[in-house]
């Protein structure tokens, strides 16, 4: 290790593979995973900036970062970053959500220390001009109409976070509404990318075949001597306590009844969000979860549904969504979802059934750390998001301590209507026939 | 990588050993798939593979997933032109529980009279998903028109009226007949060594009845479509058209595979191909654009597609068109060949870098009956090539006068402009029609 680094904390990341986290002195963190089963490296850089950090009429401001990042530097001609990273052999896209935007570059290992100048390039020489900022727009809005506009289930996703969240900034999507999406001015976009963009606000993750030394002393030749940023303070007002439910209804053109409903859950790093982890899973996580039995299999009220519970930093939900099926209602169908909670806020589920959702999480935990990528994101977010990698671990054994009790408490406290938003698409109804005359 | 075709009689096999998680992985694949679907009678094969599913052995299907679910297991089904899929992944402490189902699913299942009449009323509710996704709604009009009466044209989900047309004892039949152990390709991946692996093979084919591979006849290539022709399927409120451009073109595996591996990338295959260049980035028409030669065991589509805004949809369809025109007849510059070959070279470790990818192509390769080792093989081919064999190939393979384009978008918004984009004769069709 050279001596600008700092080895700040190391855990295990898989079998024989240990994951270390370095800091340099303007604040940049790095943390390395060797993985040595083929020749290659992902190499992410995450930011600590996501729509999260966007103010009310300049939404999308984060993920059009996303875009403009792969265009021209001080020393990159437009299209120059792309051409060089396909050139190996790589890939590179970003990703943004609520709370962070990583971008990822996959190379073969010989490639690393061009993805590592590519990387340093645009974080300190992004070119922010009239005519490219303008061409991403376009992309962005017909990437809105592809995701939102014409996709009922966008739609429905984009309502339930508009109407769960009333002052947090959760409540705006991540792509923005499409009218802030047409008004981002050119000097705030500047301004964004000069307050977050900054060395002291991004942590470097590289999972794959490398010499650590090379990379620690790679890494320092580039980003050393860029200097930290004032970094604002993180001023996120507190979502107040939902206590009614929230009903949106919409028709649109669609077969039947789409459902999606939301339940105010705790942040990520909290207690009880393990719990409702395993509650996911047992109402919707696996072809033998309660939900999924009751509303597609016994009822055949649905024609599918899913539960996931949001990996927030801050408040989450834990969404339910249904697809009714023909001749069945929202209504119908949420009647059913009561019930079935009821009954698992009042009697709590069997021991088996509890550890059967510990064995499909443990499934999940291996899952996500079997290639060089999915260790990477896994690493990424939760350093990012929660505040330090070891949280993957730390997570594990939080669902692995799960009890019964423990799941009907949450039920108990968490699934009741007056913490939900209930947001249902309807098909419309049939037009008037004035083309059949 | 281990490969076999077996002894004289028995499965295809592959086993791709890795330690480093205590998972293990597993696709059977069973040839024959989606396009050996009697004609009228669509749908049949994903019919019997997800009855097959639902219950097996001593098991009634809730008490199979539920013990699925408690071993920390998946087990799905999935149906494709080329072949029925079982796939699994468990934990390695629990494999030989895992197996013993997975057997039970192969040999025994319970084809229950309930589960069939409940398949049958579930099955038209997934065509109206598709329908409510204009992406899957685009795919699904388009490999039904590409070219009329190939096997791969007809849907492996079924319609509304070919449902009614599946019974229970052909499912059954259809099952047995198939799934024998001459017709079974097995992968094996993860954490398992290989005297583990003879024994998980040994449990999924003993209880199989004894039986030749079935002959896979499929019907005859079909008519490709001579000139251009668009179809707008008409759907209200769209703000965009989804777009598929395209035609029947080579099975994955013949002699230009290499290089209409290097032809696909430099028209869509990059972000830095040309159809991304000039729709997204020169225009912003669309967040992507692009195209592929569909891999299957038979000639497949080469197909183009994108998501344009409904306001520039006929423009979109008229420059691609265009630009196909020319690349068909030119093929890539010197400059492009080199760049698409360095890119396909490169690419190939990601492509292989776990056990898991490495047999899931392996298993892929079997099932298209091409020599093993076939796709990982591509980067030597890739090596031999010149940027003549590639236009060559263009001009042999790419046909943009034959063009089928289906546009999902709404007729009064996109007709006219769509009527003018040089696709040929427009047919409009109501988008639930199919």
């Amino acid at each position: 290790m050279t001596m600008s680094w700092r080895l700040e904390a190391e855990a295990p990341a898989g079998r024989g593979t240990t994951a270390r986290r370095y800091r340099l002195a303007n604040g940049l963190g790095l943390i390395t995973a060797l993985d040595r089963r083929a020749p290659i490296v992902a190499l992410q850089t995450w930011f600590r900036v996501g729509s999260r950090h966007e103010r009310p009429g300049a939404t999308g401001m984060a993920h059009l970062f996303e875009h403009l990042m792969f265009g021209q530097t001080e020393n990159l001609p437009p299209g120059e970053f792309d051409r060089l990273v396909e050139r190996t052999g790589g890939e590179s896209n970003a990703a943004t959500w609520v709370d962070w935007t990583y971008y990822r570059l996959s190379l073969p290992a010989r490639d690393l220390a061009l993805g590592i100048r590519l990387e340093s390039e645009r974080m300190q020489h992004l070119v922010l001009e009239t005519g490219p900022v303008e061409s991403e727009r376009d992309v962005v809005t017909n990437e809105r109409r592809e995701r939102v506009e014409d996709d009922v289930d966008g739609w429905l996703d984009e309502q339930l976070m508009a109407h769960a969240f009333t002052v947090h900034p959760y409540r705006w999507p991540t792509i923005g509404w499409m009218e802030d999406i047409r008004a981002l001015a050119l000097p705030d976009i500047r301004a964004f990318y000069r307050t977050w963009y900054a060395p002291n606000n991004a942590t470097i993750v590289c999972v794959g075949d490398f010499e650590e030394p090379a990379l620690l002393e790679l890494i320092e030749s580039h980003y050393g001597g860029i200097p930290p940023a004032q970094l604002p303070a993180i001023d996120t007002v507190a979502e107040p306590e939902q206590t009614r439910e929230r009903v949106v209804r919409a028709p649109k053109p669609i077969a039947t009844d789409r459902l999606l409903v939301g339940y105010k859950a705790p942040g990520q790093d909290e207690p009880d969000w393990a719990v409702l982890e395993i509650v996911s899973t047992l109402l919707a996580g696996c072809p033998s979860a309660r939900l999924y039995r009751r509303l597609v299999i016994e009822h055949e009220a649905a024609s599918s549904v899913d539960a996931q519970l949001t990996p927030f930093r801050d408040p989450s939900l834990l969404r339910l969504a249904v697809t009714a099926a023909r001749g069945h209602s929202a209504d119908e169908l949420l009647a059913v979802i009561d019930r079935e909670l009821a009954a698992m806020a009042e009697h709590p589920p069997s021991a088996a059934e509890v550890e059967k959702a510990k064995a499909l999480a443990e499934t999940d935990f291996w899952t996500q750390l079997a290639d060089v990528d999915g260790k990477a994101e896994a690493l990424g977010h939760h350093e990012i998001a929660l505040g330090d990698f070891r949280k993957v671990n730390t997570l594990a054994e939080r669902l692995a301590a799960v009890t019964a009790d423990d799941v009907a408490r949450v039920v108990r406290t968490y699934l009741v209507p007056a913490r939900r938003t209930v947001v249902i698409a309807e098909p419309e109804a049939p037009d008037d026939g004035e083309d059949e005359a | 990588m281990s490969t076999s075709p077996g002894p004289a009689t028995g499965p295809t096999v592959i086993v791709e050993a890795s330690h480093d998680t205590p998972l293990v992985w597993f696709d059977i694949a069973i040839r024959g798939g989606a396009s050996m679907d009697p004609r009228g009678v669509e749908g049949l094969h994903r019919h019997a593979a997800l009855l097959a599913r639902r219950g097996a052995g001593r098991r009634e299907r809730a008490e199979l997933d539920e013990t699925l679910d408690s071993l920390g297991a998946a087990l799905d089904i999935s149906v494709t032109r080329d072949a029925v899929s079982l796939s699994g992944l468990a934990l390695s402490r629990h494999l030989d529980a895992v197996i013993e189902l997975a057997a039970d699913v192969l040999a025994a299942p319970r084809f229950s009279e309930d589960e069939h009449a409940r398949l049958l009323r579930e099955t038209p509710q997934v065509l109206d998903e598709i329908r409510d996704d204009d992406s899957a709604l685009a795919t699904r009009w388009f490999d039904w028109l590409c070219c009329p009466g190939h096997p791969y044209g007809r849907t492996s989900l079924g319609t509304e009226a070919s449902l009614q047309q599946i019974d229970r004892a052909t499912s059954i039949a259809l099952w047995r007949r198939e799934v024998v152990a001459d017709n079974l390709v097995i992968g094996l991946a993860g954490d398992i060594d290989d005297a583990a692996a003879a024994r998980v093979v040994t449990r999924l084919t003993e209880r199989l009845p004894a039986g030749p591979r079935p002959w896979v006849v499929l019907d005859g290539p079909g008519e490709p479509v001579r000139g251009r022709r668009t179809i707008l399927v008409d759907k209200p409120e769209r703000t965009q058209a989804q777009l598929r451009i395209g035609h029947l073109s080579v099975r994955y595996g013949e002699p230009d595979t290499a290089a209409l591996a290097i032809a696909e990338a430099v028209f869509g295959g990059m972000f830095s191909s040309r159809l991304m260049q000039e729709i997204r980035v020169k225009r912003g028409w669309s967040y992507g654009a692009g195209c592929a030669l569909r891999r299957s065991r038979l000639p497949h589509w080469f197909e183009i597609w994108m998501a344009a805004g409904i306001d520039v949809a006929g423009p979109a369809v008229a420059l691609t068109l265009d630009l196909f025109a020319d690349y068909a007849a030119r093929g890539p510059t010197d400059e492009e060949f080199d760049f698409a070959r360095s890119y396909l070279v490169g690419a190939m470790p990601f492509h292989v870098a776990t056990a898991r990818q490495r047999m899931q192509l392996a298993v892929r390769d079997a099932v298209f009956e091409l020599p093993a080792g076939f796709t990982a093989r591509l980067p030597e081919e890739l090596a031999q090539l010149t940027a003549e064999d590639v236009r060559l190939a263009c001009r042999r393979h790419l046909h943009p006068d034959d063009a089928v384009i289906v546009a999902v978008t709404t007729a009064a918004d996109a007709q006219g402009p769509l009527a003018q984009a040089g696709g040929g004769a427009l047919t409009v069709v109501d988008h639930d029609e199919y």
